[in-house]
């Protein structure tokens, strides 16, 4: 049984709102540096488990058109990507406008993968949905600090930063809610659909997510705890899927 | 399910052993191969490897998965203490100049001892299906490509003849072939390993990945470009499996 739009609606965007907490974390740098890099890492690897949740979710449905969707997620990923985005570690003045409104488009983009994830687990069933709402609720929480962090670097303020930080979320919900009524009008887009939220993620994480705590953390800091967070998700997400 | 040989699972591991020689080649017609290139080829190997991954651990859940989890977790745990016993002194690609034969021992005992989980990958590998087996082997036979361009980097430039590079870098993942046959013979023989067994070869890979593949293509590729490796071959990685 699947998710209600409403019900999907209000999980998800209270799930978008953590990030705020995270931006005022982030802001006021209750959280920068390594502790950061190690929530980012931490985050990048609960992205992962969830993409591997809608992998074996879209393999078990349809394994080509997952696989195709897959590599499209990539590809489109890569297409909308506008360019590496700058820590708040960078020496002062380093981080310039053009920076920082780079640093919340990146963000938009990453609400976005993971909007299509919610999206179509949710249109799969229930827990499944409200699995990956709660991952990636908590994953918000580093996200937020993150993108708050960097906009402060730029030098906005801590109430602009925190509040830009936590509309770039918003873009979760809304991307969920589209792809919930595309997976359930078109139950055949489902397998593309996971499959390209699997891509998507995978591109993100590897292409921001890790090179930005890895400079904060260090790598084993960041193994370690990514690769711990990717097995908890996915043995959990095994359970609930 | 076809039962493999004994014979079988040492040749498989066999050839990707002999893989890392091949990484001496370039330096029959070069001094010295770009950064760049390097890089590219780590992220090819991380996708492969990662790919790879996600299909052991498919295969593990199937059988448990707690008992994959907890695997996955030895896996990890096995590399993070070897590194830690070795010490977190492996030199970098390009660093080179100036090495001693004490350095150089290190690039071989590092790539040595990883070889052990790359083995047991594909021992194990071989208890869930001579498909997996096979998509194993040829992850792990690309990935040891630059693995031998490393070691032959670093002993080339120290007036290492280049059949003595290949030498030394087959050497390096001699661990494998000796590794594949007892875990495939201790998976087969003790099922409910099975699932522990495929989770230790996923969780070693992954963490491999992460504390090595990705971290040497950031130095001299970007993120981007990484990713695009990465994600393609990841799930080129996953087709191959699911279609062999």
């Amino acid at each position: 049984m699947p998710l209600t739009l409403p019900e999907l609606l209000a999980w998800s965007t209270l799930g978008a709102l953590l990030a705020g907490l995270g931006a005022m974390l982030g802001v006021r740098h209750l959280a920068g540096g390594r502790l950061l890099g190690i929530a980012v890492g931490l985050a990048a690897g609960m992205m992962l488990g969830a993409g591997y949740a809608s992998l074996t979710a879209g393999l078990a449905a349809a394994p080509l058109f997952t696989l195709l969707g897959g590599a499209i997620g990539v590809i489109v990923t890569r297409a909308l990507d506008a360019g590496d985005v700058l820590s708040a570690d960078e020496p002062a003045g380093t981080i310039g406008p053009t920076d920082a409104w780079l640093a919340v488009r990146a963000s938009v983009l990453h609400s976005a993968g993971e909007g299509i994830t919610i999206g179509a687990g949710a249109a799969i069933d229930a827990s499944f949905g409200y699995f990956l709402i709660a991952t990636f609720a908590l994953h918000n929480l580093s996200e937020g600090a993150m993108v708050a962090n960097v906009l402060r670097g730029a030098g906005w303020s801590g109430a602009r930063a925190s509040a830009v930080s936590l509309a770039t979320r918003l873009a979760q919900p809304a991307v969920a809610a589209a792809v919930f009524l595309l997976g359930r009008a078109v139950p055949t887009a489902l397998p593309w659909l996971l499959g390209a939220s699997f891509g998507a993620l995978l591109y993100l994480i590897v292409a921001e997510l890790l090179p930005q705590s890895y400079r904060q953390a260090g790598r084993t800091a960041i193994a370690l705890g990514f690769s711990v967070a990717a097995g908890v998700v996915a043995l959990l997400a095994g359970r609930n899927g | 399910m076809n039962e493999p040989g004994v014979g079988l699972v040492f040749l498989y591991a066999l050839i990707t052993a002999v893989a890392t020689g091949l990484g001496a080649i370039p330096f029959a017609f070069v001094k010295s191969v770009s950064p760049r290139a390097v890089a590219r080829a780590n992220a090819l190997a991380a996708g492969l490897m990662l790919g790879a991954s996600l299909g052991l651990l498919q295969q593990g859940v199937r059988h448990g998965g707690l008992a994959t989890f907890i695997g996955a977790n030895l896996g990890l745990l096995f590399i993070l203490v070897t590194e830690r016993f070795i010490g977190d002194h492996e030199p970098q690609f390009g660093q080179v100049k100036g090495l001693d034969a004490k350095r150089m021992l290190l690039v071989m005992v590092v790539m040595t001892v990883h070889s052990f989980a790359e083995g047991v990958a594909v021992g194990v590998s071989f208890g869930a299906g001579i498909a997996l087996a096979t998509a194993i082997t040829v992850a792990l036979t690309v990935h040891n490509v630059p693995e031998g361009l490393a070691i032959s980097a670093v002993l080339r430039p120290r007036g290492v003849s280049v059949l003595a590079c290949a030498g030394w870098s087959i050497f390096s993942s001699l661990p494998q072939p000796l590794m594949a046959v007892p875990a495939f013979l201790l998976v087969s023989w003790f099922a409910p390993l099975l699932p522990y067994g495929l989770g230790f070869a996923a969780g070693a890979m992954v963490y491999m990945v992460l504390v090595e593949l990705l971290p040497e293509s950031y130095e001299a590729a970007q993120g981007r470009e990484v990713a695009m490796i990465v994600g393609l071959t990841t799930v080129a990685m996953l087709a191959f499996q699911q279609y062999l």
